[in-house]
């Protein structure tokens, strides 16, 4: 289902979205863009390149309860379910690899043992993108992981920046659902509209990107080079933070701890939180061995899980392309690079 | 097992059996479960024990799948949550998960002699296939038992050897000499390579200290067992136990899900990061 | 003008009569404008070396981190390490000198003064070019910033792009070197010392933890902060969850025990107790590189926290750390003379 909405209308679209759910889009605000929760008479607008923190934060938040303990000494515990009521969610201006990254996070948590805390806020969220006109970052490369700037992978609505207006694009019943619950603002699109979007799209794709070798290129030559020595090389300069991990948008390990809240009786909360591959004590044991004992292997554990691993599992590689790790990253560490120069693609 | 994959099961500990004792302690833990409650498992596969306030753990369990009215699960003392553990009493209620993992494939081992090789608590995740084997011993051929221990006070399942030897042939180590000891002095794969069992028509099951495995594994390749011939059962930090959290990770596989029991010929395919 | 032909003959010398195992410098970074550290072994690729204002690290951080490489290695080069180094860089290196966690002899300091520049800051060269790509930064002698960009050169004056701490900084040459590289520039006139953080200090209490708790609330825990700062060296650390000195003596009771000061939970109270342990632990030791807040993803403004801790520091015991690594340490130092009679 296509249609079309006038810029000017745009807030008053959210606005009216805003009604039945909480809406969030993005907003520049103590230096760096963010989702970020759309007051009432907020007047929205798309300005961004890309937000700082992924989208996967609305289905898989940093922090999340399982479930609430308390035992009574002497008595056995009893143990309170907290799975999250989510509310309806519909989040603005998601880019086309945050989609994508969505596709990849659903079959981390959806395959095989289905996880009910990202079920409960999957089900509740729509993921309404903004097609790239350009490159958000100057380490963009989607074109390169089997995306594109207007890929619709794992949104719900795609929408497209056209002359004065947007082209609207309802992919799934979810996106139908908002974009038919506001006939009065968005009108019809025309045959013509459909080929603007198409030319905006044609248009993106022809900006240069970050590039990498093919996916079974990558794969192969990780497979092949995996004791390089060029992991060591590459990773001297890593400081071992977790920036890298903690910013991209299908990175998905986490932790789980126990939160007490009293000793008498006991209470507390079972609580999950990110967890990241590049801090030492991810894969240390409890006598102290550690099997990924270094940043090297630390690194080629973060670029192999999404470039190798994940094409063997899944045929499709975990990695969409936003360029965050890459930007951010405190030292320079460039995943396109650090592919390229091991797999020698 | 619970709709809620995270959410564990309440289960009361109904024995608990001190095997070795020391800054390493193991004590095997008999948890029992209320009426209609439990699981059924296969040998081989673990479960995540919960100690509210303290956290969980992802322990093998070691009783036999035949052994419907209990779970047993023998544990060292390690971490934040084995010591917690160590410090409970028979009749405390604690939380229990799973089972989670893979098995061994004992019905593809029909037929053949199984020789098991196990060092410390690394005896515990093959105690069940052994149990297993010795109750079925007509469907395979010889059943040999190495198992190593650091001294003769640190051998666990004491009682349960002697009724083993009859059943299946013993073959016990220890690493330094003893007054006393009949058996052998000297570390497991040397035990094994003394030994020296036949490969022909043979598995070979080990779990143990990484670097005790890495030699026994050395020394049946030198034997002659071919790397379809022998298993072992690995072991990494775990969180969640269905293939989600990435601790355990280890090249394409998540061990909670793939794992923890794999071939050699498997596991050589791996990147060695366990 | 430092010219980086003369850091790369010096480099080189040092590589080709094998006095150094690698030669510690940035070059430039396929990742953005900014340079990269870099660990240069053979002497050829010393023509990779660079400097100008997009050389932003500490690389003083690499010391600690070599070391620990070092002993995870069988059979490691002792050579010392070359380590290119600005003013406020060289500080750090006299602190680790100081605490004893680097010996003198470990390390050659190639010191490299900023003169009246210093370098960059990303977030406000962003705003200055309105969303142009820079694709290089190079301080003059009066302390403008040349910025090239797809459409030309633009000429910054320093205070619009230069970082806080180039702007507030006093010593913008290395306190300790083996070859200085650039003259030492005493006058630099840009803004007065502690300037950013005298401005917090004017909000009421109320203002200043609205402002904190503002900025916390954001913070994602990825420790980019702690894992970049040369002081943040050490083996257990409050926020992790387990001590990395395990050793197969380390009983279960010792790991059991183990207190959880801080969840990993980013709430605003774990969050705020994160910033605020990391921070008096800094105090007296910082030196204010502003690393941290440079490698924040999320922009909170982590360099007042500590040159807060730097005023009291100067104005209530008169010390400046880094400066000498004979300098007793401020936290476990005593003079008859201080200036406060609370301690004599």
């Amino acid at each position: 289902m296509e249609t079309i909405l006038k810029k000017e209308r745009l807030s008053e679209w959210v606005a009216q979205i805003g009604a039945r759910a909480t809406v969030f889009a993005p907003a520049f605000a103590d230096g760096i863009w963010n989702f970020c929760a759309v007051a009432a008479d907020t007047k929205v607008e798309f300005d961004h390149g890309n937000t700082v923190r992924p989208a996967k934060g609305f289905v898989f938040p940093q922090r999340e309860v399982l479930y609430r303990f308390r035992q009574e000494s002497g008595k056995a515990p009893e143990l309170m379910e907290t799975l999250p009521a989510a509310a309806p969610t519909v989040v603005f201006g998601v880019r086309p690899c945050d989609g994508r990254a969505m596709v990849r996070n659903d079959k981390v948590f959806t395959c095989g043992f289905n996880d009910p805390y990202y079920q409960a806020r999957r089900d509740q969220v729509v993921f309404v993108g903004l097609a790239c006109s350009e490159p958000p970052s100057q380490n963009c490369f989607c074109l390169s992981v089997g995306g594109s700037p207007h890929s619709e992978d794992g949104l719900d609505v795609l929408m497209t920046e056209l002359d004065g207006r947007y082209h609207v694009k309802a992919i799934t019943a979810k996106g139908r659902e908002i974009v038919e619950g506001a006939a009065a603002l968005l009108d019809k699109a025309q045959a013509a509209d459909g080929k603007a979007a198409a030319k905006a799209h044609a248009d993106a794709d022809k900006h240069p990107q970050r590039a990498l070798a093919t996916m079974e290129k990558v794969a192969a030559g990780l497979k092949e080079h995996f004791d390089s020595p060029k992991w060591d090389e590459l990773a001297r300069a890593c400081i071992g933070c977790g920036a890298c991990t903690y910013l991209c948008p299908s990175c998905h390990c986490f932790d789980i701890n126990d939160e007490i809240t009293s000793n008498v009786p006991l209470t507390g909360e079972r609580v999950r939180t990110w967890d990241n591959c590049q801090f030492p004590d991810f894969t240390m044991h409890s006598s102290g061995h550690n099997p990924r004992h270094d940043t090297g292997a630390r690194l080629r554990q973060r670029v192999s899980h999404k470039l190798l691993y994940f094409v063997e599992n899944h045929n499709i590689q975990q990695c969409t392309g936003c360029g965050r790790c890459i930007s951010h990253c405190p030292v320079g560490i460039d995943i396109v690079r650090v592919a390229t120069e091991v797999s020698g693609q | 097992m619970n709709a809620n994959v995270y959410l564990p099961a309440l289960a009361r500990i109904a024995g608990i059996e001190e095997e070795t004792r020391g800054a390493r302690a193991i004590k095997t833990f008999r948890i029992e479960f209320p009426e209609g409650g439990g699981f059924d498992h296969e040998c081989g596969q673990c479960a995540m024990l919960s100690l509210f306030g303290k956290g969980e753990v992802m322990i093998s369990i070691a009783s036999a799948p035949a052994v419907k009215e209990y779970k047993q699960f023998s544990i060292m003392k390690s971490g934040r949550v084995t010591t917690a553990l160590h410090d409970l009493d028979v009749g405390d209620v604690i939380g229990i998960r799973g089972p989670y993992g893979n098995q061994f494939p004992l019905d593809q081992w029909k037929g053949r002699n199984l020789i098991f090789v196990g060092g410390g608590v690394g005896l515990a995740p093959i105690w069940p296939v052994i149990q297993t084997a010795v109750a079925n011993a007509d469907d395979f051929g010889s059943i040999t038992v190495f198992y190593g221990a650091r001294s003769s006070s640190d051998i666990m399942y004491k009682a349960d050897f002697e009724e083993l030897a009859r059943k299946a042939i013993v073959q016990l180590s220890v690493d330094g000499a003893e007054d006393g000891w009949k058996g052998y002095t000297g570390f497991v794969p040397a035990n094994l390579m003394d030994k020296a069992p036949s490969p022909d028509n043979a598995i070979a099951i080990t779990c143990g200290p990484p670097i005790m495995i890495k030699f026994v594994i050395q020394n049946l390749q030198k034997l002659g067992f071919a790397d379809e011939q022998i298993y072992t059962t690995i072991e990494n930090k775990m969180k969640c136990g269905v293939g989600k959290c990435g601790r355990c990770n280890v090249g394409k596989d998540y061990v909670c899900v793939k794992g923890p029991v794999y071939s050699w010929a498997e596991l050589k395919t791996l990147p060695q990061e366990y | 003008m430092v010219a980086i032909e003369d850091i790369r003959s010096r480099a080189k010398e040092l590589l080709e009569g094998g006095m150094v195992r690698a030669v510690l410098g940035f070059r430039r970074s396929s990742a953005g404008l900014l340079a990269e550290p870099t660990f240069v072994v053979a002497s050829e690729d010393v023509a990779s070396l660079v400097w100008d204002a997009t050389c932003v690290h500490n690389l003083a951080l690499y010391l600690v981190n070599e070391k620990k490489r070092q002993k995870a290695e069988r059979t490691p080069d002792t050579r010392p390490l070359a380590i290119i180094a600005k003013g406020c860089d060289s500080r750090a290196i006299n602190v680790l000198l100081q605490e004893n966690h680097v010996a003198r002899e470990e390390v050659v300091i190639l010191g490299v003064s900023c003169e009246g520049g210093g370098v960059v800051d990303t977030r406000k060269l962003a705003d200055a070019l309105r969303g142009k790509e820079a694709a290089s930064a190079v301080c003059d002698d009066t302390g403008k910033v040349k910025v090239a960009t797809a459409s030309g050169e633009v000429t910054f004056p320093a205070a619009d792009v230069l970082a806080d701490r180039c702007l507030e900084c006093t010593i913008a040459y290395p306190s300790v070197s083996d070859t200085m590289f650039g003259e030492k520039v005493d006058e630099r006139g840009f803004t007065a010392r502690f300037a950013a953080v005298k401005s917090i200090a004017a909000m009421s209490e109320q203002e200043r933890s609205a402002f904190w708790d503002g900025h916390f609330e954001r913070c994602i825990r990825c420790y980019a902060c702690r894992a970049v700062c040369p002081m943040c060296y050490c083996d257990e650390c409050v926020v992790d969850s387990t001590s990395f000195i395990v050793s197969p003596m380390t009983t279960a009771e010792e790991k059991a025990n183990r207190i959880r000061w801080i969840q990993r939970s980013t709430t605003p109270a774990d969050n705020a107790m994160y910033h605020m342990v990391r921070a008096m632990h800094l105090a007296g030791r910082c030196i204010d590189c502003a690393e941290c807040e440079r490698v924040c993803p999320v922009n909170i403004p982590l360099r007042l926290l500590n040159t807060s801790l730097e005023q009291e520091a100067l104005e209530m015991f008169e010390y400046t750390p880094g400066m000498d690594p004979a300098q007793p340490s401020l936290i476990s130092s005593f003079r008859d003379d201080d200036p406060n009679d609370f301690i004599r």
